[in-house]
């Protein structure tokens, strides 16, 4: 076995880098705080839908014609279909969960500040593509849910001032949507967005391995601060039994309710309310109350505005306290973020009750 | 490894600039030019593929709705057409759904298109309001297609149509 080993590093190189990143020290207090398991698990998560996705390729036909037929034979007809596509289904939902709550972890623990402003602005974009993976997702089926989310969704591309119309042309791939839409959210889904989420994820790891572990808020943490434990096995071992109830979850979660598949797209249905995944139900709900000329308030200058804030956070916030409790605007700003989110949702929920 | 220098200038004559470019500094700036020149020699084209035929406008075409007939006259009526077309690379049965209606018991009709002019959703008819009412953010409609309230920015589009040999069509 250890020759092997031996013949193998010889030729690559490799067991002096791999020994480095198993052996990176990881504070004490991160090891015993499930708070920083989140990234982990969005990592997991996502490791998760590749490999879903990798099997139901093997049988999705991205044709109009073709694509729900071959989901409902996935579904309902492959030994096993149920469970590869419920989960995939439910980890998306868990992906867009778990980097949110990443991502607040990171802004309470003020870990965005410098020398890590890159490491926001990456994950920030991790989070906006997770968010894509899911409007290109649930178009696949070609079910009616699908058909009409994609259809409001691309509308609101096109309500953008000036260059709205090209947008919507550009994602539909033509003035309707039809199979060239299809196609290009299939290519967007399976190859452009992971091979981005992919490369991203390399940089996040790499910045984060670079600068290490944000400086703790409490003190308690502060006074283990000096205190490290290798990554492997003690800390790898904390996110695989993480991973693993995630794992079981999302089974579970499946076996108890399938995931959804609705009618056939209908063009012509009138009867049919659309309604987007719960974590856009917010936004759906947010575009009733901008009427008339008042749409690109909400279909452009509010996502930009959202968008911009994050990305400029650790530009604007200079100042070195770092405890949430002292920062009394960042936290407030959050707060009222996630009840606007919070409430909307709710009531969105409720007017389709 | 430093790179060559050039021979002094006579004392009396000045110096070199320094700014003179060496031969290490030339191939960086030849490499970064044909660089991107392979970059734009990839994007354009593949920027030109990607956008495709997707700005073409699709002709319309005169779709046949019913017979004139067959259209109660009074209310309006919710018409959802098929016709072939071309999508893509496929031949599909183009579909959608207009509400047809008459203001003088028949003599003319006026045909809405029945998606709904703020995020593409299909209008209702309610006939207890006498207006349509779009499910998704509840945008109200009149009868004839003006804007009552809610988000839609503007009315219903209004189709051309023509009346041959007892049918009713619309320019779709």
């Amino acid at each position: 076995m250890n020759r092997i080993f031996q013949w193998f590093d010889e030729r690559t190189g490799l067991s002096g880098p791999i020994r480095d990143f198993l052996n990176y020290p990881v504070p004490k207090y991160v090891h015993r705080n499930f708070l920083y398991t989140l990234g982990g698990l969005t990592l997991i998560s996502f490791l998760i839908q590749v490999v879903t996705g990798i099997l139901m390729a093997f049988y999705y036909d991205p044709s109009t014609e073709g694509a729900y037929n071959s989901v409902d034979y996935i579904s309902y007809q492959l030994p096993l279909g149920w469970l590869i596509r419920g989960v995939h289904h439910y980890a998306a939902s868990a992906m867009v969960i778990l980097v949110s709550l990443h991502m607040l972890r990171t802004y309470y623990f003020s870990a965005y500040k410098k020398p890590r402003e890159l490491n926001w602005l990456t994950g920030v974009l991790l989070f906006f593509l997770v968010l894509s993976f899911g409007f290109t997702g649930y178009l696949l089926p070609w079910d009616q849910k699908g058909y009409w989310a994609t259809k409001v969704g691309t509308e609101i591309a096109g309500s953008v001032p000036l260059i709205g119309g090209f947008l919507m042309r550009l994602m539909r791939g033509g003035d309707m949507l039809g199979q060239a839409t299809l196609t290009r959210f299939y290519a967007g889904h399976i190859l452009l967005l992971p091979a981005s989420v992919a490369v991203l994820i390399v940089a996040h790891i790499f910045q984060m391995r670079f600068h290490g572990m944000a400086p703790a808020i409490t003190k308690k943490a502060q006074a283990q601060s000096k205190i490290f434990v290798p990554f492997f096995p003690n800390w790898a071992i904390t996110d695989t039994l993480c991973g693993l109830g995630l794992l079981a979850l999302l089974v579970y979660m499946t076996w108890a309710n399938h995931a959804p598949l609705e009618f056939p797209a209908d063009p012509t249905s009138s009867n049919y309310v659309p309604r987007p995944e719960w974590y856009f139900l917010f936004y759906f709900q947010l575009l009733k109350y901008f009427p008339g000329a008042l749409e690109p308030v909400a279909t452009i200058l509010i996502p930009l505005f959202i968008f911009g804030s994050m990305v400029l956070l650790p530009f604007v916030d200079l100042s070195e306290e770092r405890r949430p409790w002292r920062k009394p605007v960042t936290t407030l700003v959050s707060i009222f973020y996630i009840i606007v989110i919070v409430v909307f949702t709710i009531l969105a929920m409720a007017a389709y009750a | 490894m430093a790179a060559p220098k050039l021979p002094p200038l006579p004392a009396d004559k000045g110096v070199w600039d320094e700014h003179v470019i060496d031969r290490r500094r030339f191939l960086e700036v030849a490499l970064g030019v044909l660089a991107g020149i392979g970059g734009l020699l990839v994007a354009v084209p593949g920027a030109r593929f990607l956008i495709g035929n997707s700005l073409e406008v699709s002709a319309t075409k005169w779709v046949e709705l019913g017979k004139i007939a067959d259209l109660p006259v009074a209310a309006v009526t919710q018409v959802s057409y098929s016709t072939r077309a071309t999508d893509a690379w496929r031949e599909v049965n183009q579909r959608g759904t207009v509400y047809v209606s008459s203001a003088d018991g028949g003599a003319t009709f006026t045909v809405l298109d029945g998606t709904c002019t703020h995020l593409g959703c299909i209008v209702q008819w309610n006939e207890g309001d006498s207006r349509f009412v779009c499910p998704c953010h509840s945008g109200h409609f009149t009868r004839q297609g003006e804007v009552i309230d809610g988000p839609p920015p503007h009315r219903l589009r209004q189709l051309a149509v023509k009346v041959q040999n007892g049918a009713l069509f619309a320019e779709i």
